[in-house]
Order: structure tokens, then C-alpha cells, then sequence
């Protein structure tokens, strides 16, 4: 019998693994590109632009220094294993980029594009007596009314959608396989098909432009949806954990408190984050809900600075853009964990 | 602490029955074992007991008085669920801890309470952990304690100690025992374990298929089975049933003939003859046997022979095995301890033995 060279497999298993880092590494950044490269021009755009045209040489100086650092960074993780080692050479390089950034491009940033943020009357700067009327408003009037119509639809949603998804999961009652079914039939029509109905329907009950009428029609056509999520969620509790807790004396409703919702927070949480993600990028419905403009909210704020006050501005368009997608991304890259349970049906790890 | 009795209580889901007309009636602090197949009813049983499910006909009584539509909350029900049931998102304290939330008991009496269980079943160290970061058997024992930390009047246990190892069984068994009789809480026990149910009950329900087969001391269910359903359940290794024939005061089996007495001989027609492997034993002179296995048990062995009655497994108290396989011998065992079946009813011809 041969005597086996375990230092040599092992030093093949080792190559082995950081190769097959190295390349999944490498196609990750290639499939990531397309959607990060846009994301990172708005922001280059909304810091560097002035009034009239967009520097794309900023943007591949930019490249310039990030490409290399984040190339480097790459090769760091794939070929030295050491932790210690690698934070410090992650802090190296990112020192390295920031001096790189501040040499080619310091001298072209600015945040002129962001004066909206603290300028009331940036419109009527623009365009002199124009709009005087109170047309168009401050941005923190539409981030506000944003807010309230995605925080107040996203807590009605989660309500809703939790008590219903326990009853649906927990008790048989008559027509519930037929309402299940009648939950899914909903989702084959896409709500905007429903846009003149629900019109109607809001004229008529007399919430037309008001934020009442966007807040429940978003509500209502999310609804079906979560409820199955939540349902899920609920189906993955022990039935028996609940009888449990009854017979330890709590009633079915401190059980389900104490008992059963601890267990589907994941699920609450992540139908938080898309309510909210939801309300605060809705645009079809604030629009078709208001004959004038009653009300404002950021996507229709971010329409009119594009399209209908300056066109041409695009550090300024830039900057509301960044502004308005802040919250939606720092919603998911806190709350990520979470979401990715949904796709996993609810399955604890 | 309460007596407990059901009539004709039967619980069905359309036509699946899980529990078909039965009637119990336990005495107050009174500790008995429920022995059975899988599937036979026994959870279902227990789940009506303490009020999760309603039966769908006959009464349950806690002392003389109709329960059953008092809610599960306030019939002070400890219950030990075969999956145990722990709340995973409280430690094992606050497991513990949660039946005393809703007596109202202050928080420090409770917390005392609490530990004083939690020391009896041996957990004690493990207050701060979840459940997800227990053992099994550790979670069989959270479970226990906290059942029993709300004083129960009826305790309810679905087998309890099935993933414990042996020594800590042994002792677990002793322990349940004592703080029952401690507490004078009436007890049921579901088990598989017929030793267990043997050493620690009172009583014993043997079921089969939603049905009680018998109900009776650990010995009235040896000495006594009154179908071949018990009989071929209680007892280790099984009994031996023998297909045979009664004509007046013989026992026909094959071509072989052995005398029977007793009153209802001269019924006649099939029957089972029972012979326990522990009652049957080598002799002078008898049946002729012709060992065909032998399977050394420990303290005793189990050996596998012809007989002109057919194959039987009989015990000998020698841990080593004695006859090897072709062996030749007599086989003898005591009318008294035989039992005959009706072989249509398979009940108990009471009184009806045969002999050699
Ligand atoms: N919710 C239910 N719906 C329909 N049938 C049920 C339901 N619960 C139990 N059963 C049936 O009732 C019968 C008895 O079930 P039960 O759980 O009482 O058995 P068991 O004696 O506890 O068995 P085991 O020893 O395996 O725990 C089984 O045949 C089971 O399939
Ligand atoms: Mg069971």
C-alpha cells in the first residue's frame, strides 16, 4: 500500500476552493453590473452635475479608481485567508480610493444639486413668479405625505393580513377552500386594469384627491397576497404549542400573542418592508386618484421635476432621485435577512 | 385531586373514529397507565381529557360534574404533549414560568416555584437556554416541569419519558411517581412501554383501535387478559397462541390431544390456547421438543421449540444458553396457567384450562 501525500490533497483541496471563490466572485460583480453601474452614475450625476449638462468624464474617473480598489479587494479575499489581514488591507484600499476619488474628481463634487432639500421656493428661484400659488411645494411636504401613505398602508396591511392568515390557517369554517381560491383569482388581475372602476368607486364614496383614497386602494389590491404569505407563515406554527399554552390557563388570544406571533415575526417583518417599499414608490394610483394637484407625494414630486418644471437639469433630477430611493434601500439592506425568508416559504433556518 | 369519569365518550372526524364509546372512571389521585397500539386513540383521549378537543358524543365528569364545555384554560390541566410542545421563544424559565402567569401567582413565588421543579427534574441548569438548545430528553423534562408546576388536578402525560436514556428513566419513573403521590394528582400515562405502565400504575387501559380491551390492575391484566388482544400485548417476551379445538374435555391441536377442565368445555368449537414462555418448562415427561433457536436475554433465555402443538417460545432462568439448537426435551407447564380463548369473541373462557 502507497503512503498517501495528505499535504499535497490538501493543499489541491485549498487551491480548489479559492479558485471556485475567485470565479463566483467574478461572475457575481459581471451579473451585478448592469444594475449597479445606473444606480452609481445617479449618484455620480447628483454630486458632480452642474446646471446644463452631465460630465461623463467624472463618472469613468470615478471607475477609474473604484475598478482597481474593488479588482484588488477581490484578489485579497480570494488569496489570503487571514481575517485580520484582510480588514486591513480592506482599509488600505479603501483609503487608497478615497484618495484616488478626492485627486481626480475632488475638485468637480458639489451639493448644489441638493438645495432642494432646504430651499422652499426652489421653482420659483428657477422660474421667477411662474408657479407662485403654492403649485408645487417643498420636497419635505411630498416626503411627508409619502411617508404617511406608505406607513399608514403598510399597517393596515400587516393587520389585516396577520389576523386573516391565522384565521385561514388555523380554523375550518365553511367556503374556506372557496376563499383561498378567490384569494389567487385576485391576483391574476393586475390592478391597473381596475384603475377606472376604482376611480369610480373612490368618487363616489367621496375620498377623490385626498391621501385616504391612494392609502386604501393600495391597501386592498395588496391584501390578497399577504394574506398567503401570512398564512404560510402561520401553517409552519405547531398547532400543539398553541393547544399548550391554552391549557396552561391563557385564552386564545394571549395565546396567540404570547405564543404565536413571536414565532412569525420574520413574516411580519418582511411584509412591513414591501408594504412600505410599496406605498412609498407608488405612482399610478396617487396620479389617477387626484383631478388636480391636491396633493403631492414624491413620485409625482420627482415626475414634475423631470418632466415638467426643468427638463434639463439633471444634477437636479439626480439628487431628488437619490433623495427618493434612500429610504426603499435602507429598508432592504437592513431588513434583507427577512426577505429572503419569504422565498423560503416561511422555513426557519 | 379530582375524580375523573367518561361516558361513552366517543370522538370521531366523519368517519375516521378515533375514539369509539368508551367509559373510564378513574379515583381521585389515582395513577394509571394507558397501553396501546399506535394510532389506537390514546392522544385523542388525552386531548379530550383536557379540553383541546370536544368529543363528539357521551359526557366527561371531573368529580361528579360535566365538563365538557368547560374551556381548556379552566380545567387546571397539566399536559405533557408527545412533541413536547415548548414555546420557542422563551427560555426554559420562562416556559416554566408561563402556567403561573395566568394563576396570578407573584413573581417570586412563582420564580421560586419554578427552580424548586425545575431542580426535581433536573434541569435546573439549563434555565437560560431555549428550547431549540435542548436535547430531547432535556425537553421531555422541561415539559414535566412545567406541567406540573401549576399544581394540576389531572396530570396528563403522552409518553413522557420515551427519549430518556435507561438510567435516567429508571429514576424519572420513581420520580413522576413520588411527586404524584406527593401531590395526589390523579395521573394518566400514555406509554408503549409496558414496563413502565407495569411498574408505575395503579391501574392499566389496555386499547386497541378506540376501543378499552380491559381495564385493571398490572396483575388482573396478566394473570387474567380478557381478549387475546391483551394478552398478546402485556407481557415480555409475547405469549404463545395456539390455534385448537375444544370437544367437551379435550383440547384438540393437530393430531394432538390435551385434557381441558373447567366449566364451558362442553361449548366445544375453535378456540386459542395462551401459554405464557415463562410458564412453560422443561420435564420428566410431557410434550416432546426439539429446540430449534436459542436467544440468551440477559438473565434469562429465550429458546424457540417444536412441539407436537406447534412452534413454541419458552423462558429459562439461565443467562447462558443451556440446549443448543436439535436439542431433544419434554416441555410441561401447570393447567392453572394456561388460558383458552373463544377463538370467534376472542374473549377469556374463564375457568377453562388445559393440561398436559
Ligand atoms: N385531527 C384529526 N383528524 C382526523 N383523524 C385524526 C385526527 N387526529 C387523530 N386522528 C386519527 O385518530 C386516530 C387516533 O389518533 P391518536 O393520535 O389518538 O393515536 P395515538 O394512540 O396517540 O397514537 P400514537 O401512539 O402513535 O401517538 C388515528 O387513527 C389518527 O389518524
Ligand atoms: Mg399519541
Amino acid at each position: 500500500m502507497t503512503a498517501i501525500d495528505w499535504n499535497r490533497l490538501a493543499t489541491r483541496a485549498r487551491r480548489g476552493r479559492r479558485v471556485r471563490s475567485a470565479l463566483l466572485l467574478a461572475f457575481l460583480t459581471l451579473v451585478s453590473l448592469p444594475v449597479i453601474l445606473p444606480f452609481f452614475w445617479v449618484v455620480v450625476i447628483s454630486v458632480s452635475a452642474r446646471t446644463g449638462g452631465v460630465e461623463a468624464a467624472v463618472l469613468w474617473k470615478a471607475c477609474a479608481v473604484l475598478v482597481p480598489c474593488v479588482l484588488a479587494y477581490a484578489g485579497v479575499h480570494t488569496f489570503i485567508a487571514s481575517v485580520r489581514a484582510r480588514i486591513i488591507a480592506g482599509l488600505l484600499l479603501g483609503g487608497l480610493c478615497l484618495i484616488g476619488l478626492y485627486v481626480l474628481i475632488g475638485a468637480d463634487l458639489h451639493l448644489n444639486n441638493y438645495r432642494f432639500l432646504v430651499n422652499p421656493n426652489l421653482i420659483e428661484d428657477i422660474r421667477g413668479a411662474a408657479t407662485i400659488g403654492g403649485q408645487f411645494p417643498w420636497v419635505w411636504e411630498a416626503f411627508g405625505n409619502s411617508l404617511l401613505v406608505a406607513l399608514t398602508s403598510m399597517t393596515l396591511k400587516v393587520i389585516v393580513a396577520t389576523l386573516a392568515g391565522y384565521y385561514l390557517s388555523r380554523f375550518a369554517f365553511r367556503g374556506r377552500s372557496f376563499f383561498l381560491q378567490s384569494l389567487l383569482l385576485l391576483e391574476v388581475f393586475h390592478p391597473w386594469m381596475l384603475t377606472i372602476p376604482i376611480f369610480l368607486v373612490i368618487f363616489w364614496v367621496g375620498l377623490l384627491n385626498t391621501l385616504s383614497g391612494p392609502i386604501l386602494v393600495l391597501t386592498v389590491i395588496d391584501l390578497p397576497f399577504y394574506i398567503f404569505i401570512m398564512k404560510g407563515f402561520f401553517d409552519a406554527v405547531p398547532w400543539d404549542i398553541e393547544m399548550s399554552a391554552m391549557t396552561d390557563g391563557a385564552t386564545r388570544r394571549q395565546a396567540f400573542r404570547h405564543v404565536v406571533l413571536p414565532q412569525v415575526r420574520g413574516g411580519i417583518i418582511a411584509i412591513s418592508v414591501l408594504g412600505f417599499i410599496k406605498g412609498w414608490e407608488e405612482y399610478v394610483f396617487v396620479t389617477a386618484l387626484r383631478t388636480g394637484n391636491s396633493y403631492w407625494v414624491m413620485s409625482t414630486y420627482l415626475y414634475y421635476v423631470a418632466e415638467d418644471v426643468m427638463g434639463v437639469d439633471y444634477g437636479l433630477v439626480a439628487a431628488v432621485s437619490v433623495f427618493y430611493m434612500l429610504p426603499s434601500l435602507l429598508l432592504y439592506l437592513f431588513l434583507q435577512k427577512y426577505l429572503t425568508q419569504l422565498t423560503l416559504g416561511g422555513v426557519k433556518g | 385531586m379530582a375524580r375523573v369519569d367518561l361516558q361513552n365518550v366517543t370522538k370521531d372526524w366523519g368517519t375516521a373514529v378515533a375514539v369509539d364509546d368508551i367509559s373510564l372512571d378513574l379515583k381521585d389521585g389515582e395513577f394509571v397507565a394507558v397501553l396501546g397500539p399506535s394510532g389506537c386513540g390514546k392522544s385523542t383521549t388525552l386531548f379530550m381529557l383536557a379540553g383541546i378537543y370536544a368529543p363528539s358524543s357521551g359526557d366527561i365528569r371531573f368529580d361528579g360534574a360535566r365538563v365538557n364545555d368547560v374551556e381548556a384554560r379552566d380545567r387546571n390541566v397539566g399536559i405533557v404533549f408527545q412533541s413536547y410542545a415548548l414555546y420557542p421563544n422563551m427560555t426554559v424559565l420562562q416556559n416554566i414560568l408561563f402556567p403561573l402567569r395566568f394563576q396570578k401567582v407573584p413573581r417570586t413565588d412563582a420564580e421560586r416555584e419554578a427552580r424548586e421543579i425545575a431542580r426535581l427534574v433536573q434541569i435546573e441548569n439549563l434555565l437560560d437556554r431555549r428550547p431549540g438548545q435542548l436535547s430531547g430528553g432535556q425537553q421531555q423534562r422541561v415539559a414535566l416541569a412545567r406541567a406540573l408546576v401549576k399544581k394540576p388536578n389531572l396530570l396528563l402525560l403522552d409518553e413522557p419519558l420515551s427519549n430518556l436514556d435507561a438510567t435516567l428513566r429508571l429514576s424519572m419513573r420513581a420520580e413522576i411517581r413520588r411527586i404524584q403521590r406527593e401531590l395526589g394528582v390523579t395521573t394518566i400515562l400514555v406509554t408503549h412501554d409496558q414496563i413502565e405502565a407495569t411498574t408505575m400504575a395503579d391501574r392499566i387501559i389496555c386499547m386497541n383501535a378506540g376501543r378499552v380491551e380491559q381495564i385493571g390492575t398490572p396483575t388482573d391484566l396478566y394473570r387474567a387478559p380478557e381478549t387475546t388482544f391483551v394478552a398478546a400485548f402485556i407481557g415480555s417476551p409475547p405469549i404463545n397462541l395456539i390455534d385448537a379445538r375444544l370437544a367437551g374435555d379435550t383440547l384438540e391441536i393437530g393430531d394432538k390431544r390435551l385434557r381441558a377442565t373447567g366449566a364451558g368445555t362442553e361449548h366445544g368449537g375453535p378456540v386459542k390456547l395462551g401459554l405464557r414462555p415463562e410458564h412453560i418448562r422443561e420435564a420428566a415427561t410431557g410434550l416432546a421438543a426439539t429446540i430449534t433457536a436459542s436467544e440468551p436475554m440477559g438473565r434469562e433465555t429465550l429458546y424457540t421449540a417444536d412441539t407436537p402443538i406447534g412452534s413454541l417460545h419458552f423462558l429459562e432462568a439461565t443467562s447462558m444458553p443451556r440446549l443448543a439448537p436439535g436439542a431433544k426435551l419434554s416441555l410441561t407447564f401447570d393447567g392453572a396457567d394456561s388460558l383458552v380463548f373463544d377463538a370467534a369473541t376472542t374473549r377469556l373462557m374463564h375457568g377453562v384450562c388445559a393440561h398436559v
